[in-house]
């Protein structure tokens, strides 16, 4: 009923739009007739197949690992095709004249290969390879950002592509993607049999006849093709490989044969729906709003909306996850050492720098002035990571998730939602007022998807699904806001982006308090949180004041979230890198990951922001961004190495 | 605690009212799960609460350990208002499992039995040595010595169910609420697991409201059953009372058999 009505609403715009750009007297303004045959009509019918191909490959990739949040973004095939077209279109040209359909498909099996690799010991268990893949996605855009960057005007059309916009100046996308999406269909179709089987564990699969790792992997390669397709294509167009299998489940599809017609369908309808929305808002050619980040202001919504009803489950639950992950005899000992080497990297920060001339090493007078420059963002990057990582902590601890972190969870993005707000109105505003738009985005969004998954008892899958709904549908206000072309636009990419480099003294000191003030009592509520990852039941039957201590440990999340992401972005990673790293180094129990955990978010940041101002100076690099770079290699490597997995 | 109906048997206390349940309903989104239901249940013994699939036994035990709010009517706990209790008062008191115990990870075995502790001193409270005894106390009296150190995940189904029964002995609550602990057990662990709390409402006087599927499991360990049926409380009494074939076959609707065990003579269930 939803999809025929968005349907119906898609096709109005459709018409609007032709009958926008009808040229007005037959044989009257050639360029009006051109414009409507290779620029208006090709449009929908990009957005329907990219809809549909998106679709069926999410589709298909959840089938074949059995995981919920699998799809070509949190898998980074997409980010993998997109860094492989950057480093094609730099260094080998020819390639991207060739075929920069072969050139992404390349980018995306090498990501999708790496991710498998990394937790192939671990028998793919879901939550280790949606964690691997979203390090894959994060490594190889930042890589991208950076080469982006680094090339100035040379890359930067390839960056706006980046948001997937669906302007069309041919046909020839369609009669490129209409056989890739025939083709996938029907092998789909002829493999339902062996599709089916393979949603069943391994061993089921084995003893029903079938050549488990052979069909797995064919099946791979094709979802693969099909989301390399749309990406050299269109762009990255996230969440509707997501979203579209889940929303088919939801209204109804049972079956996988239904699923494989209903997905592609569903994804279509949202895609079209979606840019026939941006073409309206945006008015001329609607190039300013990327489809691909309004899709999610579209589908964020509504997945929230549907998640409570979410009946199927087929996959098996990523609960009981994780790792058994060896412990330290001695943790304040290594903690200590953590923190003794973060003081190291801060003073190395401070007097090792690049200078036109190349390294220095700054000492006496030089060091003096340098210091005045250098101290604050040291200081703000320390501060800002530390607090990250304490908010990871408590809200992996406070759902029992390891996968949620103030990032995966959207809190990072609804803080910036808050900010985009305020500079909607108010470009000039100071730093207070900008804080408290932060605070209330992101506390108004950590206890939305709170709310939303609470409903479904917390449910692992349901609350990343949920956050990945939120986060989606802030960034997207995020980009709109940005799309506008103001000034307030260069403010919020600026803090899009997380720069460090404007940092002046007083935030830092600022900033300084805010983290000892916000982490102490973080650290006097570690018994709370000890128990409360136990769940619910359990809490309550050892007398844990269930409201109190929930709303605390969210408040605090969230204003560590707000005032952290002012400084470095919404996109550090920290917030999900810092707690594992401190996990998987043996820091099991909260008090001392969290020590841990703070002390290594300080340390990843404080490393990125020295990185980010000497490794293409004069150049500054966003730190964010460069946090992931690496932290997500190093977290990659902790989770292959990880102990295998209790049968 | 009032003594008046306090009666000594054989070294144990038995008599006095822990829960008394008048006229308490649950229901969820509409749906009766438990029409109105007065009952009484007494301290110093193991009960075991048996049923089929879904009569409501499960929520019986979470009303009880406060885990639900009764729809109507009132529950009371040694005397006062259930609803009144603080939450780490009640905890003091009352300690319970539920069916499905969580993954406690990265915790050992003494660190989840700590836990226990918290009733006693909230979030930030100092833990002194009597804290410290009762914990080694409860890992001692669960068996559970050689494994304090591991941790509970990587432990056995039977072990790990004894975690969290010494979890809730260092509580130091007096009565002990179970829903299910024997679900995921093999036979073995299933009697290991029974046995040991038999043996512990019996030496350290406590009580034991368990609800158990296996009706002879329940019959060789509980002082007493009580067995329900579509929320209602369709027979209790001592096993002998119980285990006999007209209430079992009106219990689970099946034909039902009964014979004397070979070795101790109680009556065993078997289907027809």
């Amino acid at each position: 009923m939803v999809w025929s009505g968005l349907a119906v609403v898609a096709a109005g715009l459709f018409l609007l739009r032709v009958w926008a750009a009808w040229p007005d007297a037959p044989g009257g303004d050639e360029l009006d007739r051109v414009i409507l045959l290779y620029s208006v009509l090709p449009r929908p019918v990009v957005a329907i197949l990219a809809g549909a191909a998106l679709g069926l490959s999410g589709l298909l990739l959840q089938r074949v690992l059995r995981n919920a949040l699998a799809e070509p973004s949190t898998l980074g095939i997409s980010a993998g095709a997109q860094l492989a077209m950057a480093i094609a279109t730099l260094f080998a040209p020819g390639l991207m004249v060739f075929s920069p359909a072969l050139v992404a498909f390349a980018g995306g099996a090498l990501a999708v290969g790496l991710c498998l690799l990394l937790t192939w010991r671990r028998g793919l268990e879901p939550v280790s390879v949606v964690l691997a893949g979203m390090m894959v996605a994060l490594t190889a855009t930042s890589a991208s950002a950076a080469l982006i960057l680094a090339n100035g005007d040379y890359l930067f059309s390839l960056f706006i592509w980046g948001g997937g916009s669906l302007n069309q100046q041919s046909w020839q996308p369609v009669l490129s993607i209409a056989p890739v999406l025939a083709i996938g269909f029907i092998a789909s179709i002829l493999l339902l049999r062996p599709l089916t089987i393979l949603g069943l564990d391994d061993r089921t699969a084995r003893s029903l006849g079938l050549a488990v790792d052979a069909g797995r992997l064919g099946m791979l390669a094709l979802a693969v093709w099909l989301a390399t397709t749309i990406v050299a294509q269109v762009g990255v167009i996230g969440f509707v490989g997501l979203a579209a299998p889940a929303l088919a489940g939801l209204s109804g599809a049972r079956t996988l044969a239904r699923k494989l017609v209903a997905a592609p369908a569903i994804g279509a309808i949202l895609l079209w729906t979606t840019d026939g929305f941006v073409q309206l808002f945006s008015g001329g050619g609607g190039e300013r709003i990327p489809t691909g980040a309004a899709t999610a202001l579209l589908g964020g919504p509504l997945l929230l909306w549907l998640l409570p009803r979410l009946r199927m489950m087929e996959w098996p639950t990523i609960g009981q996850a994780a790792s058994l992950a060896r412990r330290t005899a001695r943790p304040w000992v290594l903690v200590l050492a953590v923190a003794v080497a973060v003081l190291v990297v801060a003073g190395l920060a401070l007097v090792l720098g690049k200078g036109p001339d190349g390294w220095i090493v700054a000492n006496g007078a030089l060091l003096a002035d340098l210091a005045n420059w250098r101290w604050p963002r040291i200081l703000v990057a320390a501060a800002a990571g530390g607090m990250m990582a304490g908010a990871g902590v408590l809200v992996q601890r406070l759902t029992g998730n390891p996968l949620a972190s103030p990032e995966v969870l959207g809190v990072g993005s609804g803080a910036g939602a808050g900010l985009a707000a305020l500079f909607a109105f108010n470009a000039a505003v100071g730093l207070p007022w900008q804080f408290v738009a932060a605070s209330v985005g992101a506390l108004a969004s950590l206890l939305l998807i709170l709310a939303v998954s609470a409903r479904a008892k917390f449910g692992p899958e349901r609350l990343l699904l949920g956050g990945i709904a939120v986060g989606a549908a802030c960034g997207a206000v995020i980009t709109a806001v940005i799309a506008l072309g103001t000034a307030q636009s260069y403010a919020l990419l600026g803090w899009l982006t997380g720069s460090t480099s404007q940092t002046e003294p007083s935030h830092a000191v600022v900033v300084l308090i805010a983290a000892a003030i916000l982490l102490l009592p973080a650290l006097l509520m570690v018994r709370w949180l000890d128990i409360l990852q136990l769940g619910a039941p359990v809490a309550a039957g050892l007398g844990v004041p269930l409201g109190r201590a929930r709303g605390a440990v969210v408040i605090l999340a969230a204003l560590m979230t707000a005032i952290a992401s002012l400084f470095v972005g919404p996109l550090s990673f920290v917030g999900l890198i810092a707690p594992h790293m401190a996990r998987l180094m043996g820091l099991s129990r909260t008090r001392h990951q969290l020590a841990g955990a703070v002390a290594l978010g300080a340390g990843l940041l404080v490393l990125s922001d020295w990185l980010a101002r000497t490794l293409i100076f004069p150049y500054q690099l966003p730190v964010g961004l460069f946090a992931s770079l690496i932290g997500g290699p190093y977290l990659v490597y902790l989770l292959s190495r990880g102990v295998p997995s209790r049968a | 605690m009032t003594d008046v109906t306090r009666v000594k048997t054989g070294g144990r206390t038995i008599g006095e009212t822990l829960f008394s349940l008048k006229g308490v309903s649950f229901r969820v989104g509409g749906i009766q799960i438990l029409p109105e239901l007065d009952l009484d249940l007494e301290t110093g013994r193991m009960t075991g609460i048996i049923g089929p699939n879904g009569s409501g036994k499960s929520s019986l035990v979470k009303l009880l350990a406060r885990q639900q709010v009764p729809s109507t009517g009132s529950i009371s706990f040694l005397g006062q208002p259930l609803a009144d209790y603080s939450n780490r008062d009640l905890a003091r008191r009352l300690a319970y499992m539920p069916q499905f115990t969580p993954s406690a990870e990265g915790m050992t075995v003494a660190e989840l039995a700590e836990l226990g502790r918290f009733p006693w001193h909230g979030a930030l409270g100092r833990m002194d040595d009597t804290d410290a005894a009762k914990v080694a106390d409860a890992i001692d009296r669960t068996g559970l010595r050689a494994f304090a150190d591991r941790l509970v995940d990587s432990l056995s189904g039977g072990e790990r169910q004894r975690s969290w029964l010494a979890m809730m002995l260092a509580q130091d609550a007096k009565c002990l609420l179970l829903d299910e602990p024997t679900s995921a057990l093999d036979l073995a662990h299933q009697a290991e697991m029974l046995k040991l709390v038999s043996d512990l409402t019996r030496e350290k006087e406590l009580t034991a409201i368990v609800v158990l599927h296996d009706i002879n499991m329940a019959a060789r360990y509980c002082d007493e059953i009580i067995a329900v049926k579509a929320g209602q409380v369709v027979a209790r009494g001592t096993p002998p009372e119980i285990v006999n074939a007209q209430t079992l076959a009106g219990l689970y609707d099946l034909p039902m058999g009964v014979m004397a065990h070979p070795a101790t003579g109680q009556p065993l269930g078997y289907v027809l």
